[in-house]
Parts: structure tokens; C-alpha cells; sequence
């Protein structure tokens, strides 16, 4: 559906001239099935092979798909800095598409199949390496040795966190960080203390509990976590251990007991809410968080998320850091645009990646929607000219964080997407009481056998 | 016999045979192919649809069925697997039959409730009296949300613990579930929702109902028939094709359910896989864990089981359905 | 006392009713709620009345208004009810009335047709689509409807045209009338019932379709209101549920009215005896 204008028929769209003869390719496999009751056209088919580089005039009218999620306040600012792009560039026309996260991936997933991936579209650390992994996206290597995307003044970690394999596979739209959303008018009431970067799990547990004690017992500490993946990797990481090494699980069998187990503790100590409770808020959904539905203090999200939050309740949300030391912490990427391998524009392309990352001026429209800016000079930018008090706080909160940040890990790899939901599954076992910890963390390792196989 | 006439469509007598005679025969033949010619004319635009949209993607689906495609590699990639798909499925997937069976008992108890209560409504609406099409309308609104999102919303309101259910269990002194969030009761609520959408089938038994010819009734009343015995004698009889249609679809549609179970559980099939459909599993293999050559084996083991349930219905049907045209 | 049983019915009839229509009628109660009380206030009522849900929802998304959603879903709902009774109505006639080779076993094919979960097919289909080069275009939302590729209408009507005695067809032929005079002349008049209840089903069916219209549309612009609605929602960020509720319940208008308009053909049509004459 994406480019606008449909290949001609002796284009390139697949780059594979060196895979053995013998594959399948797609005119075999329609030829093959339809038999001759289709009358396939001829025009639109996809070639196998061909020349690499056609030459290229750079004034020559390029049209350029672009495809994110996002909600319409996120819809409104990329389209500004797209339009902003082709006032500067006349012989480009650029063709947004959006819709909200919900099919997104599915649509995704479906449109690249048919060979019409956008030339260029947004990712999360989720769906990188689905894609990379499976040469979906544009190596983007070469435009960042030459700074044709320059990514000299982004933190050094957050490029690395768009690479797999040594290749840069995507560059960051922004840096983001997990946090822990609070509710400060509940606390306050409560005569609460606010949690702190660099409590411990322990502490954090504790003082949920109390909370739970003051309230009376149907409003609850904390969030009970343990079936987030991002909450198990700092937890790991604060410890010196790590998620994934490659393609490989890096931690034991013993860390995973050991996590399930904590939060055994936290509910039985009562800093936690019932199994059920807990499953309304699962799926980290802006609107179903237990702050928002005021059944707990704390929720587990992302630092970006609590300007949304606080649209949602009249309470005054506060944030910090994840328990655990912050040098479990790294310069994130909130998400990423990627390239498609297959587009007809690849230096136009890059380009407009570029622009989104290193322009000012795109920088100060764009704000901190998807993050931080990556670019520091940007990021300042940006940071003076904000006025909604809640980005201000997020602002403040990666600046607080980011002096203590430990080294970025690789991006999760290929099949991580399914085993998240796994471990958000087997977590569930433990919290509705129907599997020990060490089952659970037995079957978790039994599955991501075969889903990282 | 009083009710010879009425009972009469429940047990078509065929036209009685014509005398052989040479002409007639040839006369036959000749309309007999001028009549299979029709139908191939009739058919073209769904067999041409078939052919050209159809059959190509099950076919597809069928093949990659026994490859390992895994949606975005290019297809130069796509290896041949054997059987080995298959095989994974039924040794090593315990998510297989915790869906299998998930599906099962949520078809068993929620296709024939759903069945009753539209077929219920369809005869208590079906008198044309004034405002009887606003009744109609009326029930048939909950369907009209089909798979919005705003049934997610709706339905942790109606049924979390703070939900409404619960609000009317304490009218007395009852105190209820957090009954969407609990795995022994999240499939219920799915089954309750299914349910609650009973106006496609519904609409078909109210069209059934319009189909039976009056003067049948006109006769019974004649002979005196309680309305009992019309229902049974007539009613009954007159719409077992459109009973039987309902039955089938509501089974296939029934089983292959998807859209509710992934809104209302946010598409994570929770909690503990208690409203995991087999759909659901089918989705999560193709689009989140991009095996779709499993989702394709999966798919296929769905295909046969059905369509294993579909024979069998189509041949008890013979013994209950009555139509009109004299064949079975 | 048939009267006081009359009552009791009519009564039992609106309790049910009531039942039915509270989730429906909880939907519009929030559709009013502020955006700070919608996710913590499950109750029916709203706090304060939020109408602005409303006119925010229209213009909700940017440079496109609602009207335009509503607009790209009549057009394609209404497409697809013309394509969908035209086309299962003649092959229905096939399957139901005429004798041809290998009745039986295309019969079997268009049920089977019907077996597959739709998951598995969405990216065949895709590249099939878009070998024809139907992609960016509403053609694959359309022209398959033609085709007759709607297994679950082309059924129905079978069942129903079964229910139509065949002496009225063996009386056409003795008046000289071929299959194609028997189709317009018998058939197609005594096909009503199917042919509203297909339309009925096409038009909503295709109202609240998601996937389908998620995957082909290309823009914004050509959005239809179940793919709009999803706008609203972003799990991941911004999500305004007031807006996404008051659309919701103003998209159930025109399926309503639909309805309402269609259901009212579906009257005790056939007296049967009068054709036999």
C-alpha cells in the first residue's frame, strides 16, 4: 500500500542476486499454485534480481512512504516536521500514514510481506530486531560512517542501542528512560514520604506495604511488576547480570525463582495487590494503570508516559527512578525509525532521517513526543522552550538519571516480542497462585528454548 | 388426520414420476443440458472468484503450512519442513490444547445458548404489530458494536469487581467476583458478551419465520390445531433450513471467534490463558511470534476438525431437515 | 385475563430488554465523562456532563474531520451490499435449483471456503492483492464481493430458496419459462427475506469490519470509522476515551437507522397459492 508509486516491473525490489539459484521466489510460488487459472499480470512481479545502484539525480521527484503509531497530538507534529522537510526539499513529496499501536505491527508485518514495507517506519526495541533480523530494514551503516545521518552529538549509547550485528539498523527518535509514576496527592493524604532514585527493591516493598497498612486495605503500595520484562532486565542489570547475551537468555534459572519470589514476598507483605487487580493493569495500557484507576500509588511505565497519565486523573502524579541501582539504567530509544531495504530512495531517505534527528528546528516541533531529542544541541533546544509542566518533569528526571546510567546492552533479538509475552504470562502462574516460582521459572526456560531457537 | 394439510411440507412427497414415453425423455435431455449449462452460467462469477481470489491464499496458507515462512524474510527463504510443524504442535505446544480446550467449552455452552435466545427473541418479535421493528432494533443493537473497542471498556465496567454485575449481586447481599480478571471466570463473561450479540442470528430465524406460508396456519386453524401443536407440527418443520443454517454458522463462526476474546482481553488471551481461543493462538503465532508456517498448521488442524464436525452435521441433517424442494 | 397476560409479557419483554441495553446505555453515559473520570469512574453516570466529547471527537483527528469516516464507510458498506446480494443471489440459484456437473462437490468447496480462521489468509491475500496491483486502491475491499467470495451469504440464501416449493418452479417450466425466466420471474421475487437479510448483514458486517479496511487503506483520509475509532486509543500514549466513546455511539447511528429501514421488508410476504394458480 505504501509507495505511492507502484515498481516498474525490471526495478530491483529484492537485493538477494547472491542467494542460491534454487530458492523459491514468488513468481515460482504463485506460478506454482495458481496454476494458470490466475492470470497473473506481468507488471507489479517481482524481479529476483538485478543491478544495485541505479543512478540516481538528486532534483529527480522522489515520493516517500512514512508509516508510525502514535496518537493525534503525535500525528499533528510529525506531519508538521515532514511538511517542514519538503518545503526545504520541493522535489520530494512525502506520504504519512498513521494509526494507533493496536495493529500496527500486525499491518506492518502484512504490507512488507507483499513487498510494499513504507520507506520508512517507526519501531520499538520490541519489533527491531523482528525486523533487522529478518533484513527488512535498510543497513544504515553506511550513512552514519559518511554523517550523512550524523550521530555525532547523540549520546553514544543510544546510537549503539540502534545496532545488531555491527550494523546500524535504526536511529532512536528520542532517548527514554522506565520509571515508576507515583500519586502525590494520595501520598500526601496519606502522609507518605515520595520513593526515591536508588531505594532498593526492598525498601520500595516496605514502604508499600505501609502505604497499604495506612489506607485500610483496598488501596494498595505498588504495582506488582513481575510479569514486565523491562522491570526483570534493570532488576537484572542493577545486579551486574543482563536479559539476553546475543540471541542467548543470560540469566538463570535461580535470578527468575529469585524475581518471582520477590514479589511473592511484597504480596504476601501486602505491598502489592491481589493477582486480579494486578491483570487489569497488564498490558501497560495509559488508561487502565492502577494510579489512574486509583487502586494503587505506583505503576511501573515509562518516563515519556507521564504527561498522558496525568490527563487522566485529577490527582498530581510524580516520578522516579525504578528501585534498584540506576546504573541498571540506559539511554533508551523510545522508539526508532527504520529504513526499508527496498526503498527506491534510500539517500533521500536517509536524509529525512537525518532531519528528524539533527534539525533544530524540526527538533522544537517534533518536542519530546517520542522522547528526548537524541541530538544534545537539539535536546536543549527543545527542553527550554517546553511549557506543559509534566514534560518539564520528564525532562528533569532523564537529566537527574543520566550521569548514573550504565552501558547500553544489545537490542533484544529476534523472537523477543513472543517471549515478553511469556514471561507476562508464566509471571501471571505465580501471582495467581497456580505455580511455585520454580516451576514457573522452569517452564519460562522450557519456552525460551524454542522461541529464541 | 386433522392435520394432514399442515403437516404436509414435513414430509415433501416427490412429484409422481411421468409415464416414459420416448419424445419425454429427449425433451428431458435437452433441458436437462440447457439446464447444466445455466448453472455453469449462474456459478461463473463465484467459481471465476474462487479461482482468481479464493483458492490462491488457502492454497498458500495449506503449503506454508510444511515451511517454516515466517512473514518478513523474503520468500527465497521459505524451507520446506515436512511435517515437522504438525508434529511440534501436537508434542510440544501445551498452549495448543489449553486453547483447544478453552475453544471447545466456550462453544459448547455459548453456541447453543446463543442459538435459544435468538431464536427465543426471533418468535416472541415475530407478529407485526406497531413499534415491534423498534424491539427488533433494539436487540439487535448490542451486535451493532460488533468488535469495537468500546466493548473492552464496557465490559470490565460491567464485569470487573467494581462493575455493575457485582452492583446488582449486592442488591442481594451478594458479594461478587472480580469475575473478569479471574481465570475461572474470564471465559464466562466472553461466553455472557457472545451471547448478549445474539441479532445476526436472530435477524435469519425472524426472515425464516416470514417464509412459512400463512395459509398452512390458516389450515391448521381450520382443523382446530392448539398453537402448541402448530409450533411443532409446522413452525418447527417450515424453518429447520434456516435452523440448520444458523446451527452450522454459529458453530464455524462460533469456534473461529476471535474479535471479542482479543479486545476484551487486550489481545493477551488472559488471564492465564483462561479466554486463549484457538484463533487467538492461531494470531499469536503468525503476527507476534512470526511463525506463520505453524499458524498456517494450525489453521489447517482447525480446517479439518470443523470441517469433520460440518459433515457430520450435513448428514444428521438429512434425518431433520426438511425442505421445501423435495431433496435432501 | 389474556390481557393481564398480554401485560406480563409485554413487561417480561422490556425487563430483558432493560438488560440488554444497559452496557449500550453505560457507553453513552461515559461518552460524557471528563477525561480525568472515565478511566476511575465506572459508574453509568457521569460526574460532570463532558459534551464536548462530542465536537472534540468530530475534529479529533487532524485535517480530517469525522464526517469524512462516515462518508468512506457508507460508501464501502453500501458497495459491498449490492455486490453481495447481486452475486450470492445467482450462485445461490445455481446450488439451490439447477442440475449441473458437479453440484455436489463445488457445494462442498463453498463451505469449506468458510472453515479456514481468516488469520492465515490475511497475507496470502495481500500478495495477491497486490500482484494485481489493487493495492492503494479500495478494490480489494470491493471487487471480490462481486465474485461472490462471501460463502456465508451465497448458504443462506440456499437454505432459503430450498424453502421455496419446487412446484412453482415445475410450474414456470410448463409455462415455457427457462432457467434464467424461472430465476427473474419465480425466484428472484420469492427471495426477499435472504435478499434483506443479506443486506442487512453485508452493510453491518462491512460497518465494523477492522482488519481488512486496517490493512488496505492507505491514508488517513480513506480511513473508515472502525479503523478512525482505533485513533483514539494508543495504548502506549495518548489515549482519550470520551472522544473515542462519543464516536462510537454515533457510529451506531447509521447501522441502526439501517436496520430499522430494512428490517421493515421483512414482512410475511409469501402466499404461496396465489402463485400456484
Amino acid at each position: 500500500m505504501h509507495p505511492a508509486t507502484p515498481a516498474p516491473a525490471d526495478e530491483p525490489t529484492q537485493h538477494n542476486g547472491s542467494l542460491p539459484a534454487g530458492g523459491l521466489n514468488r513468481r515460482h510460488l504463485l506460478r506454482l499454485l495458481a496454476g494458470t487459472a490466475i492470470a497473473v499480470p506481468a507488471a507489479g512481479l517481482l524481479a529476483a534480481c538485478g543491478d544495485d545502484e541505479p543512478a540516481v539525480d538528486p532534483n529527480a521527484p522522489v515520493t516517500v512512504s512514512f508509516f508510525w503509531w502514535g496518537g493525534e497530538a503525535r500525528a499533528k507534529l510529525t506531519e508538521e516536521a515532514l511538511k517542514l522537510y519538503t518545503s526545504k526539499h520541493k522535489n520530494v513529496t512525502i506520504t504519512p500514514t498513521w494509526q494507533a499501536f493496536t495493529g500496527y505491527y500486525d499491518k506492518l508485518a502484512t504490507i512488507s510481506a507483499g513487498g510494499n514495507a513504507p520507506d520508512i517506519f517507526q519501531l520499538d526495541d520490541n519489533g527491531l530486531a523482528e525486523y533487522a533480523g529478518r533484513n527488512v530494514t535498510l543497513d544504515l551503516s553506511k550513512y552514519t560512517a559518511s554523517k550523512k545521518i550524523d550521530v555525532s552529538n547523540h549520546p553514544e549509547s543510544l546510537t549503539k542501542y540502534g545496532q545488531l550485528g555491527g550494523k546500524q539498523v535504526a536511529i532512536a527518535t528520542g532517548e527514554n528512560t522506565p520509571a515508576i509514576i507515583f500519586d502525590k496527592t494520595k501520598l500526601a493524604e496519606l502522609g507518605v514520604e515520595a520513593p526515591q532514585v536508588g531505594w532498593t527493591y526492598d525498601q520500595i516493598i516496605t514502604w508499600g506495604a505501609g502505604i497499604t497498612t495506612k489506607s485500610g486495605g483496598k488501596y494498595w503500595g505498588l504495582m506488582d511488576p513481575s510479569s514486565d520484562y523491562k522491570a526483570l532486565w534493570l532488576w537484572l542489570r542493577a545486579q551486574g547480570k543482563e536479559f539476553y547475551d546475543g540471541p542467548k537468555i543470560a540469566f538463570t534459572e535461580a535470578d527468575l525463582v529469585a524475581w518471582f519470589q520477590l514479589w511473592v514476598d511484597a504480596r504476601a507483605k501486602g505491598a502489592t495487590p491481589p493477582a486480579d487487580v494486578c491483570h487489569e493493569a497488564v498490558t501497560g495500557s495509559v488508561a487502565t494503570q492502577l494510579v489512574v484507576t486509583k487502586k494503587a500509588a505506583v505503576s511501573f511505565m515509562w518516563s515519556n508516559q507521564l504527561s498522558e497519565m496525568q490527563k487522566a486523573t485529577k490527582n498530581d502524579l510524580g516520578m522516579t527512578a525504578y528501585p534498584g541501582d540506576p546504573k541498571g539504567q540506559w539511554a533508551r530509544a523510545s522508539t526508532y525509525w527504520a529504513a526499508s531495504r527496498t526503498t527506491k530512495a534510500p539517500d533521500v531517505v536517509a536524509d529525512i532521517i537525518n532531519f528528524l534527528a539533527n534539525d533544530v528546528e524540526a527538533g522544537k516541533i517534533l518536542g519530546v513526543d517520542r522522547g528526548l531529542p537524541n541530538n544534545l544541541d537539539v535536546r536543549k533546544a527543545v527542553s527550554d522552550a517546553l511549557t506543559d509542566q509534566k514534560m518539564k518533569d520528564t525532562v528533569a528526571f532523564e537529566n537527574e538519571i543520566t550521569p548514573k546510567f550504565g552501558p547500553a546492552p544489545a537490542p533484544p533479538p529476534k523472537g523477543h516480542s513472543g517471549l515478553r509475552n511469556t514471561l507476562r504470562d508464566i509471571a501471571e502462574t505465580v501471582s495467581y497462585g497456580k505455580a511455585t516460582p520454580e516451576a514457573a521459572a522452569k517452564q519460562f526456560f522450557t519456552e525460551a528454548a524454542s522461541a529464541l531457537a | 388426520m386433522a392435520l394432514t394439510t399442515a403437516s404436509r411440507p414435513a414430509l415433501p412427497v416427490p412429484a409422481p414420476a411421468p409415464p416414459p414415453a420416448r419424445g419425454r425423455r429427449k425433451k428431458n435431455y435437452a433441458s436437462r443440458r440447457s439446464e447444466g449449462l445455466a448453472g455453469y452460467v449462474f456459478l461463473s462469477p463465484w467459481l471465476i472468484g474462487l479461482m482468481a481470489i479464493t483458492a490462491f491464499p488457502m492454497l498458500l496458507s495449506l503449503y506454508l503450512s510444511f515451511t517454516n515462512y515466517d512473514v518478513l524474510s523474503s520468500w527465497e527463504f521459505v524451507e520446506w519442513v515436512g511435517f515437522d510443524n504438525y508434529k511440534k504442535i501436537f508434542t510440544l505446544d501445551p498452549t495448543f490444547w489449553q486453547s483447544v480446550r478453552v475453544t471447545l467449552t466456550f462453544g459448547l455452552i455459548a453456541i447453543p445458548l446463543k442459538l435459544a435466545a435468538s431464536l427465543g427473541v426471533a418468535l416472541l418479535l415475530n407478529k407485526e404489530r406497531r413499534g415491534v421493528g423498534l424491539f427488533r432494533g433494539m436487540f439487535y443493537l448490542p451486535s451493532l458494536l460488533g468488535g469495537s473497542v468500546a466493548l473492552a471498556l464496557v465490559w470490565v465496567a460491567m464485569f470487573n469487581r467494581e462493575g455493575a454485575f457485582n452492583a446488582g449481586l449486592s442488591l442481594f447481599g451478594i458479594e461478587g467476583n472480580n469475575w473478569i480478571n479471574d481465570p475461572d471466570w474470564a471465559l464466562s463473561t466472553l461466553m455472557v458478551l457472545t451471547i448478549w450479540q445474539f441479532g445476526a442470528p436472530m435477524v435469519i430465524f425472524l426472515a425464516g419465520l416470514k417464509q412459512v406460508p400463512t395459509e398452512l396456519y390458516e389450515a391448521a386453524q381450520v382443523d382446530g390445531a392448539s398453537k402448541t401443536r402448530q409450533f411443532f407440527h409446522i413452525t418447527l418443520p417450515m424453518l429447520s433450513p434456516v435452523i440448520f443454517f444458523n446451527l452450522l454458522l454459529e458453530t464455524i463462526n462460533g469456534f473461529q471467534g476471535f474479535t471479542s476474546a482479543f479486545v476484551i482481553s487486550n489481545g493477551t488471551g488472559g488471564p492465564l490463558g483462561s479466554t486463549k481461543l484457538y484463533t487467538l493462538h492461531i494470531y499469536d503465532k503468525a503476527f507476534t511470534d512470526f511463525q506463520m508456517g505453524y499458524a498456517s498448521a494450525l489453521a489447517w488442524i482447525f480446517l479439518a476438525a470443523i470441517g469433520l464436525i460440518t459433515i457430520v452435521f450435513f448428514s444428521t441433517g438429512k434425518f431433520w431437515v426438511h425442505y421445501s424442494d423435495g431433496e435432501n | 385475563m389474556a390481557r393481564v397476560r398480554g401485560w406480563v409479557r409485554v413487561l417480561a419483554l422490556l425487563g430483558v430488554l432493560a438488560i440488554v441495553l444497559y452496557p449500550l446505555i453505560w457507553v453513552l453515559g461515559s461518552s460524557l465523562k471528563s477525561p480525568t473520570e472515565v478511566s476511575s469512574n465506572l459508574s453509568i453516570w457521569p460526574q460532570e456532563l463532558t459534551w464536548s466529547n462530542y465536537s472534540d471527537g468530530w475534529s479529533y483527528i487532524p485535517g480530517v474531520s469525522f464526517g469524512r469516516f462516515f462518508m468512506n464507510s457508507i460508501v464501502i458498506s453500501l458497495a459491498t451490499v449490492v455486490a453481495n446480494a447481486i452475486s450470492c443471489l445467482v450462485t445461490a440459484y445455481a446450488f439451490a435449483r439447477l442440475r449441473f456437473w458437479g453440484r455436489k462437490g463445488y457445494f462442498a468447496l463453498m463451505i469449506a471456503t468458510l472453515l479456514l480462521p481468516g488469520h492465515v489468509l490475511i497475507v496470502p491475500q495481500y500478495v495477491l492483492f497486490s500482484e494485481f496491483g489493487w493495492i492503494d486502491t479500495p478494490l480489494p475491499l470491493i471487487l471480490p464481493k462481486l465474485l461472490a467470495t462471501e460463502a456465508f451469504f451465497i448458504f443462506l440464501m440456499v437454505q432459503f430458496m430450498r424453502g421455496i416449493p419446487r412446484e412453482l418452479d415445475d410450474a414456470a417450466k410448463i409455462d415455457g419459462c427457462d432457467p434464467y425466466r424461472t430465476f427473474w420471474h419465480v425466484i428472484l421475487p420469492l427471495s426477499r427475506p435472504a435478499l434483506i437479510t443479506t443486506a442487512i448483514f453485508s452493510f453491518i458486517w462491512t460497518w465494523n469490519d477492522f482488519f481488512t479496511q486496517l490493512v488496505y487503506l492507505p491514508s488517513v483520509p480513506s480511513y473508515t470509522v472502525p479503523v478512525a475509532l482505533r485513533l483514539f486509543i494508543d495504548s502506549s500514549g495518548q489515549t482519550s476515551i470520551g472522544p473515542m466513546l462519543a464516536m462510537s455511539v454515533l457510529s451506531l447511528l447509521p447501522v441502526f437507522l439501517f436496520f430499522l429501514g430494512f428490517q421493515r421488508f421483512l414482512v410475511q410476504g409469501i402466499n404461496t397459492s396465489g402463485l400456484k394458480g
